[in-house]
């Protein structure tokens, strides 16, 4: 009796052994990096299902106008792309289309899959006008590498009801500006700012957007070394280091979502980052959107100058043959099209911004609702943008090794030394300046 | 009145661990009732005080979450499957056989587990592109079970040798072969150990995250893991829906427990003091 029990026991197994991995092999879709004759393969790295879904759309849109090549997206995580796509293109299974940003086209180009896009850029310039900061960082050895698609800004966001209790009327303007509403703003349970102090890039964000405003944006020198050592960087750090005490406890594990979080509740009052804080701030704070306010980012005291991190999203073409590339370009012809590209930036609505200047007016992107609803945080942004940098890519630059220095997070790991380890700030910049040097020489 | 003096701080440290250990997993599940201004509120609510299923709602119709369950349970089963067969087949040659030199393999087995996996990243992708088999939920499936397999056969190794060997000898005696001896003298009676096997073969897919997240490249083959990083996304985070999305996942992980935590704990147990 037993025996048999064993043995059917034992067919079961069999029989699933068969059976599960036919169901295995049932949703297996062979490697895609290629796609199939017919089909172009995107990456891009936008994996929140409001921004996969609209991005879906515009393909959708695309593909219902009968192109030779239908696109279809593959949703990537920015945390494992830098290794896939390098397997990817090793193997020759890398996407048609790879979503960017600047520092990163300067780690893909090296692997050799790339393709300039430059008559593209110039055609699609001539047609909608980029403005120049799109553009630039993308154009090397006298190509452009990428087509620049959306925007993104850092603005110093401010809740207008806790301002309007402290008796503060109006946004800092300056560095001391900034420092005394953000300890006027401290009281009880509630801090003044929010910046983040995790090894990650949204601190590296954060910081650099103060640099720019300090004057310390562009940390290399013509020749293309490193030369992070100076007073301005410093000044830069010390306010973020006395912008950290006036920040929560648990700044030192912060990224992108905890600082909303924290100003959406309350908890702080004001906060450095891009316009993803206008969609959900409503539903989030349970206040009226005109509880939001939003300024430059305050500039030094001294020597200060506007700005803020700026770059500019943009799409790749690794196809492997040339009738293929052609085909990527078509979709980004279509995507920038006036009426496709409103649907296309309000995947996140405030967060991309139009690089175009007929799309800046399209109305496929004005009549959104968060966009009129804010209106002039937007146009706030539009404007910020104009005074924008990247590191690496400010002042005409196209440093090939900034990569390496974004990709170790050198500059949040400067912010950690002084506020976890209590460095003072300048030899916590000594260390940095250090460090990419090392990093650039590898 | 003593013994109970002697008895606090063994309650209180059982208190403070139970705090510790269910809390965080008390906050997840309040918070995927919650909406998204009470989650955020600076004064957190311990209950709901709006008790809502949005998040659910929005996780099973807004985002491809059933589709990376439905993955997950398919190579978290065939990974524990096949754990099983692998582990419990080299392991009876192993630990029970008279082979010569069966010590040594079964050392070589513990260092291959202990090849540091992300190394192998680059070099398996290549194997697998050439192979054709990037982006199916087969290369998760061998990769598991390499990893799982040579720790799950040296796990039996304390559940073999608990089982007298004299069973083999009176088996033989009635003319029993090597194979028949093994599905029909131990195989029985290694339930535990091969419960033990498969619920930690289970749980290692369940939250493989390295490996998915390189040799899967389409949305409709994505698990769990990989599904909930989507979720959390760059810049912003919805945090009920990732809330929920956690809440979801951590259940399977812990109903295999249910039934055969008690295994589990045992078979690793008797794999220390054998």
């Amino acid at each position: 009796m037993r025996f048999l029990k064993l043995k059917r026991a034992a067919v079961g197994a069999l029989a699933l052994a068969v059976v599960l991995p036919a169901a295995a092999c049932g949703g297996s879709s062979g490697p895609s990096g290629g796609g199939d004759d017919k089909t172009l393969t995107l990456w891009h790295m936008e994996q929140p299902p409001n921004r996969v879904a609209a991005f879906q759309k515009v393909i959708d849109a695309y593909n219902a106008t009968n192109p030779e090549y239908k696109v279809q997206a593959q949703v990537q995580d920015w945390n494992q792309i830098y290794t896939k796509i390098s397997s990817a293109v090793q193997s020759k299974t890398q996407p048609d289309i790879l979503f960017t940003i600047p520092d990163f086209t300067t780690y893909v180009r090296p692997l050799g899959a790339v393709r300039p896009v430059t008559a593209l850029v110039d055609e699609l310039d001539k047609e909608h006008t980029f403005g120049d900061a799109a553009k630039a960082a993308y154009r090397d050895d006298n190509e452009y590498w990428a087509v620049p698609l959306y925007g993104m800004v850092q603005m110093l966001w401010y809740r207008k009801d806790l301002f309007a209790k402290a008796g503060i009327t109006d946004a800092p303007k300056t560095w001391s500006e900034l420092l005394a509403d953000a300890q006027k703003l401290t009281s009880g349970s509630q801090k003044g700012i929010a910046v983040p102090a995790g090894k990650n890039l949204a601190t590296d964000q954060v910081i650099y957007s103060l640099m720019l405003t300090g004057g310390a944006g562009n940390f290399f020198t013509g020749g293309g070394e490193v030369a992070f050592d100076k007073p301005q960087t410093v000044a830069a750090l010390s306010l973020y280091a006395d912008l950290l005490k006036q920040s929560p406890s648990d700044a030192g594990n912060y990224s992108w979502g905890e600082p909303q979080a924290a100003f959406n509740s309350g908890a702080v009052a004001m906060a450095i980052e891009k316009g993803q804080y206008l969609a959900p701030f409503e539903k989030e704070s349970g206040r009226p959107a005109s509880d939001l306010g939003c300024a430059p980012i305050p500039q030094a005291d001294t020597g200060g100058e506007p700005g803020s991190i700026y770059y500019s999203n943009a799409a790749m073409v690794l196809s492997g043959d040339d009738v293929r590339a052609k085909g990527a370009e078509d979709f980004l012809r279509f995507v920038l099209k006036p009426e496709n590209y409103g649907p296309f930036l309000n995947a996140e609505p405030g967060l991309f911004l139009p690089l175009t200047e007929d799309g800046a007016k399209a109305p496929s992107w004005t009549d959104n609702e968060v966009i009129k609803k804010y209106q002039g945080c937007v146009d706030a942004m539009l404007e910020q943008s104009k005074t924008g940098g990247l590191f690496g890519f400010v002042d005409g630059q196209y440093v090939d090794s900034i990569g390496k220095i974004s990709g170790q997070n050198i500059l949040a790991q400067v912010v950690q030394r002084v506020y976890s380890s209590g460095e003072s700030p300048a030899a916590a910049v000594k260390w940095g300046d250090q460090q990419m040097r090392e990093a650039v020489a590898r | 009145m003593r013994a109970a003096l002697n008895r606090l701080p063994r309650l209180a440290t059982m208190a403070v661990l139970t705090v510790v250990v269910l809390g965080p997993l008390y906050w997840i599940t309040v918070s995927a009732f919650k909406d998204r201004e009470e989650i955020l509120r600076s004064t957190p609510t311990l209950i709901p005080q709006h008790p809502t299923l949005d998040n659910f709602r929005e996780l099973f119709t807004a985002t491809d979450y059933p589709t990376y369950l439905t993955n997950s349970f398919i190579v978290a089963l065939l990974t524990a499957l096949f754990t099983m067969m692998v582990s419990f087949a080299a392991a009876y040659g192993l630990y029970r056989l008279r082979i010569p030199g069966a010590d040594k393999v079964a050392g070589l087995i513990l260092v291959a587990y202990m090849i540091p996996g992300t190394l192998l990243l680059v070099p398996l992708y290549q194997v697998f592109a050439t192979l054709e088999l990037v982006d199916t939920r087969n290369a998760l499936v061998i990769v598991n079970v390499a990893f799982t397999a040579p720790f799950c056969t040296w796990l039996l190794r304390g559940f073999f040798f608990a089982i007298p060997r004299d069973l083999d000898e009176a088996a033989a005696v009635d003319g029993a072969g090597p194979v028949r001896m093994m599905l029909r003298i131990i195989l029985p009676l290694l339930a535990p150990g091969l419960s033990t096997v498969g619920v930690y073969a289970f749980v290692f897919s369940w939250t493989e995250f390295v490996f998915a997240s390189q040799l899967v490249v389409s949305d409709d083959l994505k698990t769990l893991p990989i599904g909930l990083s989507a979720i959390m996304g760059q810049y912003t985070v919805n945090w009920g829906l990732l809330m929920a999305g956690t809440l979801c996942t951590i259940v399977p992980a812990i109903v295999p427990f249910l039934f055969a935590g008690r295994y589990f704990v045992g078979g690793l147990t008797a794999g220390a003091v054998k």
